[in-house]
């Protein structure tokens, strides 16, 4: 076979040293995880049980969804802050197609996902569209999107909430397989797909080249305005979808939902080591950074911390990552 | 040159007992590449003395050394008859070096008078600024430069070129000067604010200082110097008195006599090749005269654009390739009018674009080679979106047998690899888009002798292989030994066109500067 030819061949054993370099970067934050979940598992009587692993990949799922679409944004050196507003108006959206009196549940709940995805897009787009055409930094777009989505999610509901959704929906939201929730392996599902594209399509690499050097990758030919506007679309989509999941976890679509999910899933781009200035970085490295912040947040209260504290540590997880990563890069350079 | 016989050879220091400021064997290297190979260099107090020398002769650096922005590998420099070894530009200040660079170093938003006195704010009690003195300092200033008709409290941003120009002189001289060095000061300069910056000089010279001049315009240096110090290949090869020289002498000192012949090497002159890129009066949004430039670039041809730093070289590469659209005029591939909108455009019909900064335009460093070489050909290694990595690894590694590319893995960062070989990863990185015309801006820039060489042959190879090659270099020995008609650009403009059999750095560099002459004359 072709393929085995390449791999005897010694650019083919440097392509797997190379593979090996990017897993071993992504190990250095598995194994933080590893001894994290040691440390608890040792130090508290609880965090090692069917229930609690349950109940941390439970609450692992929403920002691990919003942290993918973080991670394409991130890559190409942008950042989104109105995914926790976005979020919310999807869910209410949502909510209220999936209310609307006298439709069959089924279609309900598949018009509440659709509609819920496409408002997420639109925001995307909104977001993209504004920043790539006008060279507007995504910071500034996205806090201004972020006051629009909270200010048309209060204005649709007139600031109240939504619920008594269909119950096979809500029993959806619960249903786990061998303890895992069926929300979090849908989430792994999307982890997947986004790894496959970001690793092995050309939609991808381009990406990775805009974050690195946007002006090499113009002039490589390649339509810059299209990607940036894909990227937050994704994004937007991924809001879309972590709002179905919020709602069936939950039960309920609020316009006051969703406050600070932006900085949570920055946080787990970040310490999953992707590159705040664009270009480096995996989104398995983002599954794991979501899973270090969930299972930092579920031990400490074990041990007793108070929420407080909790918040305290996680900021400092948050300045330590990115200084470990620091030293990561020396070391892949060497 | 029998000239040079007669000038003092080189520069004796010891000698010069009146001298303010000494430097003698100054030599900097920054990595690889050598930037000054031993300067000597004597300042008098009182004197203007220019600093003149082609791109890359060493100007910058030596005047860099000067402010203690890079220290200096070798060499002695002294400042009064004591040494002088400045570590920070704060070093230089305080020993009364004031310069005035190329670039602006205004801070926009402040004003006029906050921009003159930053270094040495006037203040009140409590650390609060004392806009009063402020204001009164920076008038004096002003005024004493000429500047009257300037409200010391607008923005800097409010003020035109020139202005921002004369703010920056009088922000230098606000410090107590011995030495002032002004490089290219009269390049944003229109032909009065020069007067006025002339009359400024001369005031300053009555006045004790020493002034460093550093211009490419010769009749600048003619017009207001006292003495001119040649530059070539990061070493001094001549000072003289204005008066004992002549803008030939200083030409040909710059351009050094012996090089051209040995480069010369035999080459066909092939330019029979069918009509492969002709402009008609493209104009990039930069040039100011409408004309724009109009040429012809044959298949097979090595057609060499020359002139000075900012005479807009690439500019015009970049409105071919549509990197920057151009604003009128007209582009033909083999005689069909094009209108490309983005580079994209200017690929898929056979174009490739060589850029003169690899690391801000030309490269990804931080990816792997493979990636690099496919950047601008994914097409060509993927299929229904996915890349191929097999196929993408087998072409650069076909690619990097071509460009002879140095290199351990396909998977390798494009950092680790030496500055002869990124490049070497650009060109492949074209090939593999198998262009018909290919733009290079400073195709061997920061590359050591042997991939110079290197990329020479490849190049030659391309040309014979049938490519139009359009070739930006400020070194006019590699456009002479490359290219079969050197096009030399002045002001955005087509200043004259130099067939191969002419070929003489002389006459390449007459015709760069002719409009600096000619202007001079009115």
């Amino acid at each position: 076979m072709d393929s085995t030819d390449i791999d005897r061949s010694p650019a083919g054993r440097a392509d797997f040293a190379a593979v090996s370099k990017t897993v071993l970067r992504e190990a250095g934050i598995g194994l933080a995880l590893v001894v994290l979940i040691i440390v608890f598992s040792v130090t508290t009587q609880h965090f090692l049980t069917a229930s609690n692993i349950t109940n941390i990949l439970t609450q692992v799922t929403i920002n691990l969804v919003l942290s993918i679409g973080m991670t394409f944004v991130i890559l190409i050196g942008g950042i989104d802050l109105s995914v926790g507003s976005v979020l919310s108006f999807c869910a209410v959206v949502a909510g209220t197609v999936m209310t609307l009196p006298g439709l069959d549940p089924a279609l309900a709940v598949t018009l509440a996902v659709i509609s819920a995805v496409i408002a997420g897009i639109g925001f995307g787009l909104f977001n993209g569209f504004i920043s790539a055409y006008w060279a507007i930094p995504s910071f500034i777009v996205t806090l201004g999107t972020l006051n629009i989505a909270r200010g048309a999610a209060l204005q649709v509901t007139n600031a109240s909430t939504i619920y008594s959704f269909p119950a096979a929906f809500n029993a959806f939201g619960s249903r786990t397989i061998y303890g895992v929730p069926v929300l979090f392996l849908i989430a792994l599902l999307l982890v997947a797909i986004a790894w496959f594209v970001l690793a092995k399509t050309v939609f991808g690499r381009v990406l990775y080249g805009i974050g690195n050097n946007e002006e090499a990758a113009r002039l490589a030919g390649h339509n810059i305005f299209f990607y940036k506007i894909a990227a937050f679309t994704i994004c937007g989509a991924l809001v879309g979808i972590g709002a179905i999941i919020y709602m069936a976890r939950l039960n309920i679509a609020s316009p006051i939902i969703g406050i600070g999910f932006e900085l949570n899933a920055i946080a787990a781009v970040i310490i999953g080591g992707t590159s705040l200035s664009g270009g480096r970085g995996s989104v398995v490295g983002t599954l794991l950074g979501a899973c270090i912040i969930g299972v930092l947040a579920n031990g400490l209260i074990l041990l007793g911390l108070s929420d407080f504290m909790r918040q305290m540590i996680t900021g400092f997880v948050i300045i330590l990552a990115v200084i470990l990563d620091k030293y990561r890069e020396r070391l892949t350079k060497a | 040159m029998e000239n040079n016989q007669t000038m003092p050879d080189g520069i004796r220091p010891s000698a010069d007992a009146e001298a303010l400021l000494h430097l003698s064997g100054v030599r900097k290297r920054f990595g690889g590449v050598v930037a000054l190979d031993g300067v000597s260099f004597a300042l008098r107090a009182g004197e203007v003395h220019a600093l003149v020398g082609e791109n890359g002769a060493g100007k910058s650096t030596l005047i860099k050394i000067l402010c203690g922005i890079v220290q200096r590998d070798a060499g002695e420099i002294e400042l009064a008859g004591a040494p002088y070894d400045p570590h920070a530009p704060g070093d230089a200040k305080s020993a009364g070096i004031q310069v005035v660079h190329q670039e602006f170093n205004l801070l926009p938003y402040l004003s006029v008078a906050e921009n003159i006195c930053f270094e040495d704010m006037p203040r009140k009690h409590f650390g609060m600024v004392d806009y009063t003195s402020l204001y009164a300092k920076a008038r004096k200033a002003l005024d004493a430069i000429g500047l009257a008709d300037v409200d010391v409290r607008r923005p800097v941003e409010s003020l035109g070129v020139a202005h921002r120009q004369l703010v920056e002189i009088a922000r230098a001289l606000m410090g107590e000067s011995r030495i002032l060095i002004l490089d290219e000061p009269t390049a944003t300069l229109t032909e009065r604010e020069t007067q006025r910056l002339f009359t400024i000089i001369a005031g300053l010279r009555a006045k004790g200082v020493a002034i460093v001049f550093v211009s490419h315009h010769l009749q600048e240096v003619f017009a207001i110097c006292d003495r001119v110090t040649v530059l070539r290949n990061g070493a001094s090869v001549m000072t003289a008195d204005i008066a004992a020289t002549t803008p030939e002498q200083l030409v040909s000192n710059m351009v050094g006599r012996q090089l051209a012949a040995a480069m010369a090497a035999e080459k066909t002159v092939d330019t029979g090749g069918k009509t492969a890129l002709s402009l008609r009066n493209l104009r990039h949004p930069a040039s100011p005269f409408a004309e724009g430039v109009s040429f012809d670039l044959h298949y097979g041809e090595m057609l060499g654009i020359a002139g000075l730093v900012g005479s807009g070289r690439t500019e015009l590469l970049r409105s071919i390739f549509a990197a920057d659209v151009a604003v009128s005029g007209e582009l033909q591939r083999e005689g069909a009018p094009r209108s490309y909108r983005n580079p994209g455009d200017a690929i898929a019909d056979g174009i490739g674009f060589v850029t003169e900064d690899r690391k801000e335009e030309g490269l990804i460093l931080s990816m792997p080679i493979a990636a690099n070489v496919t950047l601008a050909s994914l097409k060509d290694v993927s299929r229904l979106g996915l890349v191929d990595k097999n196929k993408e690894s087998r072409l650069t590694q076909k690619l990097g047998g071509e460009v002879r590319l140095k290199y351990g893995s396909p998977r390798d960062a494009a950092s680790t690899l030496s500055g002869g070989n990124q490049q070497k990863v650009v060109l492949a990185k074209w090939l593999a888009n198998k262009p018909r015309v290919l733009l290079l801006d400073e195709p061997t820039r920061g590359v050591d002798v042997g991939a110079k060489a290197e990329i020479y042959a490849l190049l030659r190879g391309l040309a014979e292989q049938g490519l139009a090659l359009l070739i930006v270099s400020s070194e006019l020995p590699e456009l002479i030994t490359l290219c079969d008609r050197i096009l030399v650009m002045s002001k955005h403009r087509i200043a004259g066109e130099v067939a191969r059999k002419d070929f003489s750095e002389e006459h390449i560099l007459n015709l760069a500067y002719k409009d600096e002459r000619r202007h001079g004359q009115h």
